[in-house]
């Protein structure tokens, strides 16, 4: 039966879907699984990361090289992948099972570094097409270029069935373990060589282990195995492989023997393996439930992968948000630092005091009771004497002591971010891109934030003012004395702890100050404005900071992303499975492999 | 190829003294780094020393040499053989030896106590002294051969004792073999791993009979390729045959002139300095001098230090005082006494006089203050450590803030231990006091000199004949002659006093600074010099860890 022009009965035989459900909504489901596996990226360094990444890479090929192009054609050759260790013989076997010198064979390691596939010259278009591995390009020639794969057509296979000699899985050439991994992945049914010197390798081993998962069908051959020690190896590797859950696959030997002049093996070594996969091609429904089984196993197999992956998207989300609440942390702490120094009336104390008493002591308050006199005689003193005038000495100070509890605190913001995320496992790979310092321009913007806030304070005054009876009282008053006053009664509402004469003199001073304010206001008027004005302050200076800690923030992935891409996963994976327990592809467990005399 | 490496009069050969050198530098720079630096980051470094000093008490006469290398590989056939009896197990079921063998060439004695510390079980120990062999294994006398076991089967815990045992022995041969030689888990988890044990390596292509000499001969290039991309392009690549006698000639040359020059012991601890001294290299950088902090940031620090101890007001203080004092002193002597009533300002804050005791009344520093400090100290630090590695400049801004706690105190006491000038007393007030003290008596004179005239006239007595000046009558002129000069005096020397109070606050600003310098460079400058000078002190450690130019 030509594999490619099958006819339509026979092809609905061979797929064994229900009829009028075609495999559509699989593929659907898989095209939108895949969608959002490649969506997912694991950019944070959590113990779950560099795993996910791996995984999700592999699934993504398992989707486009195997997945979809078999599910569309479910009726194309079986691909048998040999696939093993580096110096198993993988080479010389394709080569002998062809008949044919097809593939390089050598003693330097690793031979085969582009792969080759020998199929049917009848099935050479179904390959050619590149519906299987669309990455890899096809050649005719060996070729050293990555991402190629040679096309050999042999007449000695029998068509429905090709050979892909992949290469080695554990060699220096890192290249070729990542595309053996990608073949073996695309493999209807495996073929694993190993030898007797290696058959207790490690990484071979963890490979079967994660192909038996996936529910691939598997056949092993024992090659290069020294006379006499036959039994005694393939007995072992017959234990190991029942202890790994292995046991229905099975097993050739092959031994270690002289090649003929064009490197092949005796004919009578590789007879039992290709009368068998002579079998396997042979019989169409037999070729289907091999083909059947290894998709609904890679289909299934899918499900706890997902799950994985959800799980460590889940885990990027949870590790985004404990950096985030670190750096929230450091910001709150600063915050509440700023709001704490200018609570308890500190800034009053020292210069400010000194100037406050300068702005009340000298007349300048009663000059500014007279608002124009005053502010046009403060501008005349001021341009006569060079000196700023008495109130905006007071507001200077105040700057000054403002932007120096802002600076530290923008400062420590950052070092306690960044002390937070080098304790985090997580958090201490991305420290090199974090911040070390607050930006250069910090100075320039607290200024502005210092200035933009007494602004706000002197709108807060007027408007406040403007429909209270305190107008009428206030009028007299020079609004930007008011202000001005409301910001001492900001800083000093709380607190004069007299722990000195200086400080009890400032205190009767302020006393007095907040008096004359409450007279024309009224005390719970000046409450609410400093109130007012401290809340204000409070949110430009959380604005500050958290600029200053923007660039923490952008190192971490979108949280409301991270949160979703878990459940989407989870939904993606859901529509694969129930898709796939629709179709129906894979009746009961059991390979239908073709029996072999050497398996009992 | 070793053994003409190993020639007794070679001048590269290392030596004992040298090692020991090297290896001290490195436990300094542990012990100077150890405060400063993680300590995941030196737990390598300190196993090499603890490795180093153990094996440098051990038996330098015998040379531990390991065959290393995949399962199937033939270490054990090749142990058999160059021992040339039947001591380890040899079979086709992998993996086959699970724990080390050894065994010694001479008497077991002197090797005991090595195979103790290497954790080789008495009974997988053999001793190859026989006195049928005659002189044939004379040569390899002190030879502590190991077969360890496989590193890459399915059983992990053959991986865990290779990797411990391979820390231990003197020499390593890589046994390798045509199906294997390119295995990722060799090059990338252990060959890439000996680049810098290449002096102490030797590779062994084992199972060579299998291959036509030919293909020998490229599989052995193609190894050496392998090799020197991994930093190994110099080792010896032998191949051998463990069932072909013949071929194994190579193979123990090499054994004969390691054991021979007794040198594979130190090569191999000099190739482990080598490799902490290259971990390490990443926490050292250009070379700080010491005295790297700056004086403009110095400068800037003491004066937020002396904002936030509130110098400005002991200096207005000062300047009060020095005018109370100075009115007290050249006032009009009836209003002077009612001045020492008031108090003097400097002792409102416990500061002059009897300073320098107890803790001064000074208002506590606050936030604002405290900021500027602390963006003082920061920015101290910050630029002391520019130009250091990675832990320093914390270790830096740590060393800076580390007295912080003590700071306030210091500041305070450094405030009240500063002479601020309070028993100074000027001459010009010793003069006006005395023109004062004048003055008051020309008007006591002149007052009692009237009473005494009014009393005389009263009582009708006779006149005292008065001498007058002028129109009005020298009494009269005494009194107002005093007046007017306790006036003129007093309106003189307000400027004076204007004048000298500003003088005195100048004067105690600049003592106030000085102290406060003093400590900002005891509480903030000091500590950071320390670890500055730890730094550079690691620095010269690690450059003594070096390996010297050979």
């Amino acid at each position: 039966m030509p594999a490619q022009t099958p006819p339509p009965a026979s092809r609905d035989g061979a797929t064994g879907l229900p009829p009028g459900s075609p495999p559509d909504a699989l593929i659907a489901a898989l095209d939108g699984l895949r969608s959002v596996i490649a969506s997912v990226d694991f950019a944070l360094t959590t113990p779950s990361a560099a795993p996910a990444r791996d995984l999700s890479g592999h699934l993504v090929h398992q989707v486009d090289d195997y997945l979809l192009p078999r599910l569309r054609r479910l009726d194309a050759p079986v691909l048998v992948v040999v696939g093993g260790s580096t110096g198993a013989g993988k080479s010389t076997l394709v080569n002998s099972l062809v008949q044919a010198p097809v593939t390089a064979s050598g003693v330097l390691r690793p031979t085969t570094r582009c792969p080759v596939l020998v199929c049917h010259p009848d099935d050479a278009a179904w390959f050619r097409t590149g519906d299987l591995l669309p990455d890899l390009t096809r050649v005719n020639a060996p070729t050293a270029e990555p991402g190629a794969v040679q096309l050999v057509p042999a007449p000695a296979l029998p068509a429905g069935l090709a050979l892909l000699d992949a290469p080695d899985i554990d060699s220096v050439a890192d290249d070729n373990r990542a595309l053996a991994g990608q073949l073996l992945a695309a493999a209807d049914l495996w073929l694993f060589v190993t030898t007797a010197a290696r058959y207790a390798d490690a990484v071979p081993w963890t490979l079967l282990s994660t192909a038996r998962r996936r529910g691939a069908v598997i056949a092993l051959v024992l090659d290069r195995t020294p006379a006499g020690a036959q039994a005694e190896v393939a007995g072992h590797l017959r234990e190991m492989l029942v202890a790994n859950g292995l046991e229905s696959a099975p097993l050739f030997v092959v031994p270690e023997t002289g090649m003929d002049g064009q490197g092949l093996l005796p004919e009578t070594d590789t007879a039992p393996l290709r009368q068998w996969l002579a079998q396997l091609a042979e019989d169409a429904d037999m070729r289907a439930g091999v083909v059947r089984q290894t998709l609904d196993g890679a289909l299934a197999a899918l499900g706890p992968d997902v799950d994985l992956l959800a799980a460590a998207a889940a885990d990027q989300h949870a590790a985004a948000t404990t950096l985030t609440e670190k750096v929230n942390v450091a910001r709150q702490a600063a915050r509440e630092g700023v709001a704490h120094a200018v609570k308890d009336g500190a800034l009053l104390r020292g210069e400010v005091l000194a100037r406050w008493q300068d702005f009340v002591g000298s007349g300048d308050l009663v000059r500014n009771l007279e608002a124009q006199v005053g502010r046009a005689r403060d501008r005349v003193v001021a341009a006569l004497t060079g000196r700023p005038a008495p109130g905006r000495q007071l507001r200077g100070a105040m700057e000054s002591g403002l932007s120096a509890l802002l600076r530290g605190a923008a400062a420590d913001a950052v070092e306690q971010a960044r002390q937070a995320w080098r304790h985090d496992p997580v958090g201490v790979a991305l420290l090199d891109a974090a911040p070390t310092a607050p930006t250069a321009d910090l100075h320039a913007r607290v200024e502005r934030l210092v200035r933009d806030w007494q602004r706000a304070v002197l709108e807060l005054v007027r408007s406040e003012g403007a429909d209270k009876r305190a107008r009428a009282r206030g009028a007299a008053y020079a609004v930007n004395a008011t202000s001005l006053a409301v910001m001492i009664a900001v800083f000093a509402s709380t607190a004069f702890v007299p722990t000195g004469a200086e400080v009890a003199a400032a205190g009767g001073v302020t006393i007095a100050g907040q008096k004359v304010l409450e007279a024309i206001f009224g005390d719970q008027a000046i409450r609410a404005l400093a109130e007012k004005a401290r809340l204000d302050l409070d949110l430009r200076t959380n604005a500050l900071l958290r600029a200053e800690l923007d660039p923490f923030a952008e190192l971490l992935p979108e949280r409301g992303v991270a949160a979703a891409r878990s459940a989407q996963l989870r939904t993606a994976g859901t529509a694969v499975a129930a898709a796939r327990a629709n179709a129906g592809l894979s009746a009961d467990g059991a390979a239908p492999l073709p029996a072999w005399e050497g398996d009992e | 190829m070793l053994s003409a490496r190993h020639a007794p009069p070679d001048p590269r050969r290392p030596d004992v003294d040298a090692l020991r050198a090297r290896i001290d530098a490195i436990a300094r720079f542990l012990r100077l780094s150890g405060p400063h630096l993680d300590e995941a980051d030196l737990s390598g470094p300190r196993a090499v020393l603890e490795r180093a000093g153990r094996r440098l008490e051990l038996s330098r006469d015998h040379t531990v040499v390991a065959l290393a290398g995949a399962t199937g590989s033939g270490k054990s056939s090749l142990f058999n053989a160059v021992a040339r009896l039947e001591l380890s197990r040899v079979g086709v079921r992998r993996p086959t030896t699970g724990v080390a063998h050894a065994c010694v060439w001479g008497p077991i004695d002197g090797a005991s106590d090595l195979l103790d510390w290497i954790g080789v079980a008495p009974r997988q120990r053999f001793v190859r002294e026989s006195p049928l062999d005659g002189d044939d294994e004379a040569a390899l006398r002190g030879l502590v051969l190991l077969d360890l076991p496989d590193f890459d089967s399915v059983a992990p815990e053959h991986r865990v004792e290779v990797d411990r045992l391979l820390n231990l022995v003197d020499l390593v041969v890589w046994v390798v073999d045509p199906q294997k030689y390119a295995d990722r888990t060799l090059h990338q988890a252990y060959l890439s791993q000996f680049a810098s044990h290449r002096d102490v390596t030797v590779v062994v292509l084992n199972q060579a009979d299998r291959l036509s000499p030919a293909d020998t001969d490229r599989v052995v290039a193609d190894l050496s390729g392998l090799l020197a991309a991994n930093g190994l392009g110099d080792v010896p690549v032998l191949a051998t045959a463990a069932t072909d006698p013949g071929r194994l000639g190579p193979l123990r040359a090499a054994l004969e002139g390691t054991v021979s020059a007794r040198q594979a012991a130190l090569l191999r601890l000099a190739a482990d300095v080598d490799v902490s001294v290259q971990g390490l290299r990443p926490f050292v950088g250009p070379a700080v001098a010491e005295d790297a902090v700056d004086r403009a940031s110095v400068r800037r620090l003491a004066e937020a230090l002396a904002a936030a101890a509130g110098v400005g007001a002991v200096a207005e203080a000062a300047q009060r005082s020095y005018r109370a004092r100075a009115l007290a002193a050249t006032g009009w002597p009836p209003l002077r006494w009612l001045r020492h009533f008031r108090r003097d300002p400097l002792r409102d804050l416990r500061l002059g006089g009897d300073g320098g005791r107890g803790a001064s009344s000074l208002p506590a520093p606050q936030p604002a203050q405290h900021a500027a400090a602390a963006l003082a100290v920061r920015e101290i630090a910050e630029r002391a450590a520019e130009s250091l590695p990675t832990p320093w400049p914390a270790a830096v801004l740590a060393g800076a803030r580390s007295r912080l706690a003590d700071l306030p105190d210091a500041l305070d006491q450094a405030i009240s231990r500063t002479d601020l000038d309070l028993d100074r007393r000027p001459l010009w007030w010793r003069v006006w006091r005395a023109a004062q003290w004048f003055g008051a008596l020309a008007v006591l004179l002149g007052v009692g000199w009237l009473i005494a005239d009014y009393v005389v006239r009263a009582l009708a007595l006779p006149r005292l004949e008065a001498p007058a000046a002028g129109v009005v009558p020298l009494s009269v002129a005494v009194a107002a002659g005093g007046v007017v000069l306790g006036l003129l005096l007093a309106m003189l020397g307000r400027p004076l006093v204007r004048f000298g109070a500003a003088r005195a606050r100048r004067r105690a600003l600049k003592r106030l600074q000085a102290s406060v310098i003093e400590v900002a460079r005891q509480q903030v400058v000091a500590p950071v010099r320390e670890v500055l000078q730890a730094y550079a002190q690691t620095r010269e450690a690690l450059t003594a860890a070096e390996r010297r130019a050979r």
